[in-house]
């Protein structure tokens, strides 16, 4: 990650384009261009484990943005009036321009039409259009998918109009061969978490899942998942578990504790393990060359942050069956509407279709001012206990 | 007998109202984001209307809905759980930030309304947004159709469209009065004015805006002299606050709110293919919070500031209302850069939400005032 950090810097200062990127934006094409994206998500959820969110947090709240707003960008749009040298690897390189979708939030666009204005530099905003029917990828409406098409037309004659070059429709081709390799990769890999005891925990997942989302289309991302996939089945194969005494199997939803990824430990010395974040499954989806812009509309319209309740539900009860998890634990992220509104649903139906309790936790995943730890700890361990009562009755 | 007096006797009993309509036979289908293409739901021999809270405490809905959650869309949300619309046939909502989107499976879950839609709003202006909008507008009469058994015609979508707008031009001229000095009308009356729009029969409320504007000029209790001011923000279902701030010796007198100013702003042209001038006028008009053109919307405060003669401007925004909470640096600092003060208040949608706003907004008022 680090690395990543350095390479965009040189490349700013090579003069090469530099964009800035929210998550499900369909990245592969900005690769196809050359153009090296910049995630602030990222950064800021970098700058909570470095236990400096908070501080960056203050800075914008003095700037008049309200303390309940997302967290990750009120510790980006804080970075940018700190002095650079005080920030985790010199902050983020100015963007020569941005780029967003409303696939997750509308907060992104909102945050990023901050950052355009202050910096004076253009914003691309990708509509799409809210997925409500929930359906599987082919069951999408007619014109949401024609919609997303000719939009990603228009970001391309943006992007050749921002960096001067023609879009070479042979290394889209191949951009989309590797994230489709990438995919497949990261999902086998999550396949084998299946196994008890589970080699992977949600620590490791975290940290690697980051080529998912930001860099599905490179020859690194591959070379790291095919490394980290020979680990995994190694370790399954050997029966290493992540703890010694699986004692409960949990799926995890949202985000982490970014400030306190030690939380996961903690949780694997009460016995339990995480076998499986909705986080790392979102991102999965088969990709056709043969059909670049359909096969990317189809797959980010249907990521669950951009449809109704129900599609988490079905990816969750899914999640649990194949996973054979014992419950579900339901970061409520105080700051993002996306995460928080509508665990109450999944906590119910989950319940209702499987028998199987939630969690709900209130928490923020980078800032800690909302995170009240010996309550959070408390309502795990009572948790936990409902769950062994329920293993001794079955 | 006060001129606004009727407005606001329909706006206090306006489950009353809704009960009314629906017993002469009328359907009664609520929405909640002013972006909703009205004058199709008109066309059906029903009656629109939007759907607010109160300021009591939100208990049935917190059950579901985190704290963090926009604390107007959670009030509506608490109403509905109460069984206070239970005379609604059917609830239409928009995409227009992050808590709606939400919130939408909240009602689809928990309450008993029978036709519930979504209309997905784009969130820019480029042709092919247009083209994405059209669609959902054609999508959403067959929707109606369907569910309601009725036919919506082009020639009754014509007569609806009259219909509101005559609407618009009448609450137009309210709010010319607002620019005499001091104002006809005063901020809290004017939102009852607005408010009642969105909960009676539009035809009812014509003929009360009629005879509000003959009137209007010969009442003998005008609003005193005051700071006037503008005030900005989403949605503001509850004049109380601004009889806070009128008390404090303020006039509000003009908004940039949904429910104000951006609701009626923009007329449809009449000219035209209704479906294509109903898409057109519901897309292109004064541009909200929830488009990526906000600095158009920016220009637009702005100029209402000059029009009405501003001297200070309150910024109400919703607590957890983020589309509002983003873009509120940046107008203040527009506003500061003309020289004129802006007050930013985050607001709880309840009677102690306002209490905590009170001494603020009038140390506010007497710090323009001693300046001006
Ligand atoms: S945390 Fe929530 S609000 Fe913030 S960027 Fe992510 S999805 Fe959007
Ligand atoms: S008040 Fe704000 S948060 Fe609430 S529904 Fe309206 S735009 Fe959304």
């Amino acid at each position: 990650m680090k690395k990543s950090y350095e390479f965009a810097h040189k490349t700013k200062r090579a003069k090469k384009p530099v964009a800035w990127v929210a998550s499900t934006f369909p990245v592969e094409i900005l690769y196809a261009m050359n153009i090296t994206p910049v995630w602030p998500e990222n950064y800021a959820s970098l700058c909570a484990a470095r236990h400096v969110s908070v501080k960056l947090c203050e800075i914008a709240e003095r700037k008049g943005f309200s303390r309940d707003i997302c967290s990750y960008a009120r510790c980006v749009i804080g970075s940018l009036y700190e002095e650079k040298e005080r920030l985790p690897e010199g902050g983020l390189p100015k963007p020569d321009f941005l780029v967003a979708s409303t696939g997750a939030c509308v907060t992104h666009f909102k945050w990023f039409q901050f950052v355009s204005h202050h910096f004076k530099v253009p914003l691309f905003l990708l509509d799409a259009p809210y997925n409500i029917s929930v359906g599987e990828s082919e069951h999408l409406e007619n014109h949401h998918i024609t919609t997303y098409i000719s939009q990603l037309e228009e970001l391309t004659d943006f992007l050749e109009k921002q960096t001067g070059e023609k879009l070479d429709r042979k290394q889209l081709h191949e951009t989309i061969v590797l994230s489709d390799r990438t995919s497949q990769l990261w999902e086998e890999i999550q396949n084998y978490r299946k196994n008890t005891p589970a080699p992977m925990g949600a620590r490791d997942a975290f940290s690697t899942v980051f080529y998912m989302l930001s860099a599905p289309s490179t020859q690194e991302a591959i070379d790291f998942y095919e490394k980290l996939r020979d680990e995994v089945a190694t370790r399954a194969e050997k029966k290493f578990g992540i703890t010694q005494s699986e004692k409960f199997r949990l799926v995890w939803d949202n985000l982490p504790l970014w400030f306190d990824l030690r939380f996961f430990e903690y949780l694997n010395n009460l016995g339990a393990v995480v076998v499986a974040e909705t986080f790392s499954h979102v991102w999965i989806g088969r990709l056709d060359p043969s059909r670049p812009y359909e096969s990317l509309a189809r797959k980010y319209l249907t990521n669950f942050a951009n449809c109704s309740i129900d599609r988490k539900v079905a990816l969750i009860q899914n999640l649990v069956k194949e996973f054979k998890a014992d419950g579900v634990i339901l970061p409520a992220n105080w700051s993002c509407r996306m995460m928080s509104i509508g665990e109450t649903i999944v906590k119910e139906e989950i319940y209702r279709k499987l028998g199987i309790p939630c969690l709900i936790l209130d928490v923020d995943s980078t800032d800690n001012r909302n995170y009240n730890e010996s309550l959070v700890k408390r309502n795990v361990e009572v948790f936990l206990q409902v769950l062994s009562e329920k293993n001794c009755e079955s | 007998m006060n001129v606004v007096d009727p407005f606001r006797n329909n706006l206090l009993t306006r489950h009353e109202v809704g009960k009314r309509l629906k017993a002469q036979g009328k359907l009664v289908v609520g929405w909640s984001c002013t972006s909703t293409p009205e004058e199709i739901i008109h066309s059906m021999n029903a009656v629109p209307v939007m759907v607010f809270g109160n300021l009591e405490n939100t208990k049935l809905a917190d059950v579901h809905l985190p704290v963090n959650s926009c604390s107007f869309a959670r009030s509506g949300f608490n109403s509905v759980l109460k069984g206070d619309y239970d005379y609604l046939d059917g609830f239409v909502t928009s995409r227009s930030c992050d808590n709606r989107n939400k919130i939408f499976d909240m009602w689809k879950h928990y309450s008993e309304i029978p036709f519930i839609e979504f209309i997905n709003t784009p969130h820019t202006r480029t042709e092919g947004a247009y083209d994405f909008f059209f669609n959902e507008i054609l999508r959403f009469k067959s929707s109606l159709e369907k569910a309601f058994g009725e036919t919506i015609s082009t020639s009754g979508l014509k007569k609806s469209v009259h219909v509101y707008n005559r609407n618009r031009l009448l609450l137009k001229k309210v709010y010319e009065l607002r620019k005499r000095e001091p104002p006809l009308i005063s901020g809290a009356e004017a939102l009852e004015i607005m408010l009642s729009s969105m909960i009676m029969s539009k035809e009812d409320h014509n003929g009360l805006l009629e005879s509000l504007i003959e009137e209007a000029p010969k009442r003998v209790d005008p609003p005193k002299s005051g700071v006037r001011l503008l005030i900005s923000g989403s949605v503001l279902d509850n004049p109380e606050l601004l009889r806070i701030a009128e008390i404090a010796g303020g006039n509000i007198v003009i908004d940039d709110l949904c429910t104000g100013s951006r609701y009626f702003w923009d007329p449809v042209d009449s000219d035209s293919d209704p479906w294509h001038a109903v898409a057109e006028r519901y897309l292109r008009k004064i541009s909200s919070f929830s488009m990526i053109e906000n600095e158009e919307r920016f220009k637009h405060t702005i100029e209402m500031t000059k029009q009405f003669d501003v001297e200070a401007v309150l910024i109400f925004t919703l607590k957890h209302c983020d589309t509002h909470l983003f873009d509120a640096p940046q107008l203040i600092n527009e506003l500061k850069n003309l020289g004129l003060p802006a007050l930013h208040l985050e607001w709880e949608h309840s009677q102690r939400g306002l209490a905590q706003l009170k001494t603020r907004i009038e140390a506010f008022i007497e710090m323009v005032s001693g300046v001006g």
